[in-house]
């Protein structure tokens, strides 16, 4: 490998081993203390249970497999309190003289709800983790949130988190911090999904049956994460029952749902399979003739997994997720994720744990005119594109002390893509239309250490460096600049068989710190910068399915963000609430844009469409969250503003992005009444998105066009969007079948009826081409009442 | 393929998806303030090789909410001159801003295929220019229509059923031509945005490497935005014109349809008027040179091929 990724190694390796030498001398007549903790009804790992030892007031978090190793002097007695929100407490006392393994089952709290437990204890993740500008939401809350048609949606739900937008209500993907929908890298057990949606967004491909926990990291972004550079949405799915077989399902108003786990080698292994489709097109059918008959309009996604534990050292798991969405007729339209993940836990000792990843992930999408046309003579028209990635991608974690705990590893993912294989026949004669494949690599190395020095000062700090390399065959444009903001020209062009055609290289150093002031108070900083090398082309409000991830390029430089976050974190009353105040600065570089009249689709010379400038965004976000009680839920506001600059828009001026919201409110509330009932209720509040209107206008060609005369972008805003749902949830009296458990989710989506404007534009009269008028459009116009049953075996 | 079109199916898609799921998406008409900017002189007009009179439209732009007339642009110099020094004067007749070029025989044209023209109009002090390269033109082989049905009624009060024509003409070799198409029902222009059909070479776009081809079904069958009925007569002008009046022409549709989910982010609409003094007001609009082709056809039911035949 190239010069540079030896160099980066040396580097780290020489961090690494300075790192292990001045703790070795430290970490002499102490023993180990580890496990793994699980929930106590279904046998899943629990990722960031925390484990606190009273005796030197300290502790540690399970990771994202559930395993938590704890180095601590000898021949002491050590009272061990596990906790996890959500869970009963439990504490266990050891005497340590040798190496100790300790596997926790915790119980879910909620069965004993109605004795409300005050807790006593101080360890509390919100202000002790060094964790900051982090949320994470129990799929058991995202599950009682109402939701569009009664349909459970993971990306729905965070976008009520604080710092989280979106160009507006069925967009597909969410803005973080001033980022596009791109920069976030969406997970799914570690493998990135390219689009995230169904029905051009209206709903997120993850199966909720299926997952078992969301966590979006929007800044101090750790150094194991690298590629994209707004946020990660870690998206981990449920190992399957490992007690007993279990199986869920529910009838929705768009999908139907089933999904099976059960355990297997006597418990050693389990597995889950979910599976989601829509069915209004089954019930549609007997309606459809003549031309529609052959409609085809359904989506469906499949997901499993299954783990299997080898020995006390070895875990194995495999999961995979595959979803389609299928559209048209005579016309057809389909595009679709598939991600597979290998993945093998392995505890070299009681201080190092390995996780190794093997991933593949492929998006494309297809177009067909004329399905219905076998004539040789005919005319048809067919389309395809697909990105491909692999990836392998080892991750240590060294329990160096208790007071160091350091991970590093490295990645290497292999991108293939092609942007668009098509054929047009007219009248029997066929044409190749199709654009070159491309391809390229990349490779990471990272380090990084999570430091105690006291009982108030922890650090983390860390370094990843990225190389990129687009690889041959492939060609390489250069382009001639004739109007700044208008489209280049192509004047040169290289092709290469094979080799390295260009190459990126970046360090991204990574650092947070937390003070805590006292039990319940703490500051957090952290600095991150992210680099990114694969850009979604996307000219429309909202991104479509058909656009196309696009891989860097001599022409596309990679995307560069820093960002520097300050934050409050507090908590009030025993814990039951807790807060955060955090600022945040953002500045990106080599942000994309496009030419007026773009055309991002089969273009050959499409770098040529493309306009380059750099982004900043900064924003304050208030966040408050009760996690005990009947009554639960959050507040969440972000003051914000996102802005880009582009050479050639807005008179080279900062412009607001078509995101930006300067005022984002959001409440959860969740309410539980007794045993069998529950409530809740979602309202939001956003300013209007940007937009731009035409100030003139002038007659051509008997139409009457719009002008702008001062050429700006974004200067104008449309109303502000707010919105309250609803929903209840009633639990069966009667036992289903002898055993099983039913319930009714009721929903009431935008309960005041109101309509919410995605955008606003200006038109001429349909009728009177000499007449113009302003419209606003909205995506959802009325209240949308959903009913849903779920039921569990 | 174009995306326009694509993405006017993809909202289609969704739409028709939404409506069968209770959603509804809904469009209001309201009240927005702008604020007007200064007047601009726009130029509209084309010199083809027709023998009839050509004319070029001279108005000024006015506030986006104006929904008063464009204010003609009285008193200007107005000329149009060849590569081969020919001059034509456009004059002003009937003082309304139509600057009009009569022939003096019936033979009379201005434009010769292969030659540039140049327009220049003097207002005042400001003087305008305008370049165009009037290109060459397939001739029309034919029209046929078939009898068809929708299966759901449109929403207008267009017919449900009725003849769908499309024109036949292939596309001369040698990459780059570009077309503007245009159709007529019973002499009445379908005059839409949204009906704007351009074609590069016998495709959509630039990139679709339909050079030499029939023109692409889509494309053929674009004269038919609503149904024929039995005599109705369906005529089509296929005209030739330069690539910066096939992206003037694409960003028109674009700008006039930029709506939904998938709108791009609005710009201003290209123009090839330019002042000779840069630092003087510029100017919008369009002037370009086209050969045009004509066909005609009246819709006869005995002549109707079958729906999915050639």
């Amino acid at each position: 490998m190239a010069y540079h990724l030896l160099s980066a190694m040396k580097h780290i390796f020489s961090i690494l081993l300075w790192l292990g030498m001045a703790t070795w001398v430290y970490s002499q007549e102490k023993r180990t203390i580890s496990g793994y903790i699980k929930d106590a009804s279904n046998g899943e790992s629990l990722i960031g249970v925390s484990v606190y030892v009273r005796e030197i007031g300290n502790g540690t978090v399970t990771n994202d497999y559930g395993y938590y190793a704890l180095n601590l002097p000898t021949g002491v007695s050590y009272t061990l309190v596990f906790n996890y929100i959500g869970y009963e407490k439990v504490e266990k006392k050891v005497t340590l003289t040798d190496d100790l393994k300790l596997s926790i089952e915790l119980k879910d709290e909620s069965v004993k709800l109605q004795e409300v437990i005050v807790k006593t204890t101080k360890e509390d993740e919100n202000v002790k983790n060094i964790e900051m500008s982090v949320n994470k939401v129990e799929m058991k809350t995202i599950r009682q949130m109402p939701a569009l048609l009664g349909e459970v949606d993971l990306v729905r739900s965070i976008q009520l988190l604080p710092g989280v937008t979106s160009v507006g209500e069925g967009a597909s993907g969410f803005n973080v911090r001033g980022g596009n929908i791109d920069q976030n890298l969406v997970l799914l057990d570690e493998a990135p999904v390219f689009n995230a949606s169904h029905l051009f967004g209206f709903f997120s491909v993850f199966n909720p049956d299926a997952v078992k926990d969301v966590k979006l990291v929007k800044g101090g972004i750790p150094a194991q994460y690298g590629g994209r550079i707004s946020s990660i949405l870690d998206v981990r799915l449920k190992e399957g029952n490992a007690k007993k077989r279990e199986i869920n399902g529910g009838i929705g108003t768009i999908f139907s749902r089933l999904s099976y786990e059960q355990p297997f080698a006597k418990g050693k292994g389990s597995f889950i399979v979910a599976g989601r489709r829509s069915y209004i097109d089954v019930l549609a059918k007997p309606f459809l003739n003549g031309d529609l008959k052959n409609s085809r309009f359904y989506f469906y996604d499949l997901t499993a997994k299954a783990n299997y534990r080898i020995d006390d050292k070895n875990t194995v798991f495999a999961s995979g997720y595959f979803g389609r969405d299928v559209f048209g007729a005579d016309f057809g339209f389909e595009w679709g994720n598939q991600t597979a993940t290998v993945r093998w836990n392995h505890i070299f000792n009681n201080k190092l744990f390995m996780n190794a990843t093997a991933f593949y992930s492929n998006y494309d999408y297809g177009l067909e005119s004329d399905r219905n046309n076998t004539r040789q003579s005919g005319d048809k028209f067919k389309w395809n594109s697909n990105i491909k990635t692999w990836s392998m991608k080892p991750d240590f974690t060294y329990y160096l002390t208790p007071n160091n705990t350091v991970t590093f590893g490295g990645q290497y993912i292999n991108y293939s893509t092609k942007p668009g294989t098509a054929t047009a026949i007219s009248s029997g004669e066929e044409r190749n239309i199709s654009l070159d494949p491309r391809y390229a690599d990349e490779s990471s190395l990272y380090i990084g250490n999570d430091q105690k020095l006291n009982e108030s000062l922890s650090f983390q700090y860390g370094i990843r460096y990225s190389y990129f390399r687009n690889l041959g065959p492939g060609t390489a444009y250069e382009f001639l600049e004739v109007v700044k903001g208008e489209r280049k020209l192509p004047v040169s062009e290289k092709k290469y068989e094979s080799g390295v055609i260009n190459t990126y290289g970046n360090w991204e150093p990574r650092f947070s710190t937390k003070i805590e002031l006292n039990s319940s108070t703490s500051i957090k900083a952290s600095y991150n910068r992210t680099a990114q090398y694969l850009h979604l082309l996307s000219n429309t409000a909202a991104s479509s399915p058909l656009d196309v991830w696009t891989l860097s390029s001599k022409i596309i430089k990679p995307q560069i963000a820093d960002q520097v976050a300050l934050g409050w974190f507090q908590n009030f009353q025993e814990n039951t609430y807790e807060a955060s105040l955090e600022v945040y600065y953002k500045k990106l570089q080599n942000q994309v844009d496009y030419v007026a009249n773009s055309d991002l689709l089969l273009n050959t010379y499409l770098e040529g469409d493309l306009l380059f400038g750099n982004g900043r965004a900064y924003g304050a976000e208030v966040y408050v969250k009760k996690n005990r009680g009947k009554l639960t839920g959050w507040l969440s506001y972000t003051l914000a503003r996102t802005e880009r600059k582009i050479e050639g828009i807005n008179n080279d001026n900062w412009f607001p992005a078509r995101f930006d919201k300067t005022h984002n409110l959001s409440t959860v509330v969740l309410y539980q009444l007794n045993d069998r009932l529950s409530f809740s209720a979602n309202f939001a509040f956003n300013t209007g998105t940007p937009a731009t209107f035409p100030t003139n206008r002038f007659e051509w060609g008997g139409w009457t066009l719009p002008q702008n005369v001062d050429n700006s972008r974004n200067a104008a805003r449309i109303p502000a969007y707010h919105r309250l749902d609803l929903g209840a949830t009633l639990k069966s009296k009667k036992k289903l079948f002898g055993k099983g458990q039913g319930e009714w989710v009721l929903s009431i989506y935008n309960v005041y009826n109101r309509r919410n404007p995605f955008s606003m534009y200006v038109r001429q009269n349909e009728d009177n081409n000499l007449k113009t008028e302003a419209v606003r459009y909205a995506v959802i116009g009325s209240v949308v009442p959903a009913i849903t049953y779920n039921f569990k075996f | 393929m174009n995306k326009n079109t694509l993405y006017t199916l993809l909202t289609y898609i969704t739409l028709a998806f939404l409506t069968v799921t209770t959603l509804t998406s809904c469009e209001d008409v309201v009240d927005l303030d702008v604020k007007a900017g200064a007047p601009q002189l726009v130029v509209d007009g084309w010199v083809t090789n027709q023998q009839t009179s050509q004319s070029i439209r001279l108005t000024e732009s006015a506030g986006y909410f104006d929904n008063s007339p464009a204010k003609p642009v009285l008193g200007a110099t107005v000329t149009v001159s060849d590569d081969k020094g020919r001059v034509f004067s456009f004059v002003d007749f009937k003082k309304d801003g139509n600057y009009v070029w009569k022939p003096v025989a019936i033979s009379d044209t201005i434009g010769r295929v292969g030659r540039t023209y140049t327009l220049r109009i003097r207002i005042g002090t400001e003087e305008y220019t305008a370049v165009s390269k009037l290109n060459r033109v397939p001739k029309i082989d034919s029209v046929t229509y078939f009898f068809d049905k929708l299966p759901i009624a449109p929403a207008d009060d267009a017919p449900k059923e009725g003849y769908t024509a499309e024109f036949f003409a292939r596309d001369p070799m040698g990459a780059g031509d570009c077309y503007w198409i245009k159709s007529y029902k019973n002499g009445k222009y379908f005059n839409k945005t949204t009906e704007v059909t351009i074609a590069y070479d016998a495709a959509f776009s630039p990139g679709a490497n339909s050079d030499g081809l029939r023109f692409i079904l889509p494309i053929r069958r674009a004269i038919s935005p609503e149904f024929y009925k039995e005599k109705d007569t369906v005529k089509v002008e296929l005209c030739s014109i330069p690539l910066e009046g096939y992206y003037f022409l694409n960003q028109v549709r674009t700008e006039s349809n930029n709506q939904g989910l998938f709108a791009t982010a609005p710009s201003n609409i290209y123009s090839n008027i330019q002042n000779t003094n840069p630092k003087g007001r510029k100017a919008l609009g369009f002037f370009g040179a086209a050969a045009v082709s004509t066909f005609t056809e009246v819709i006869d039911a005995k002549k109707a091929k079958p729906k999915d035949g050639n």
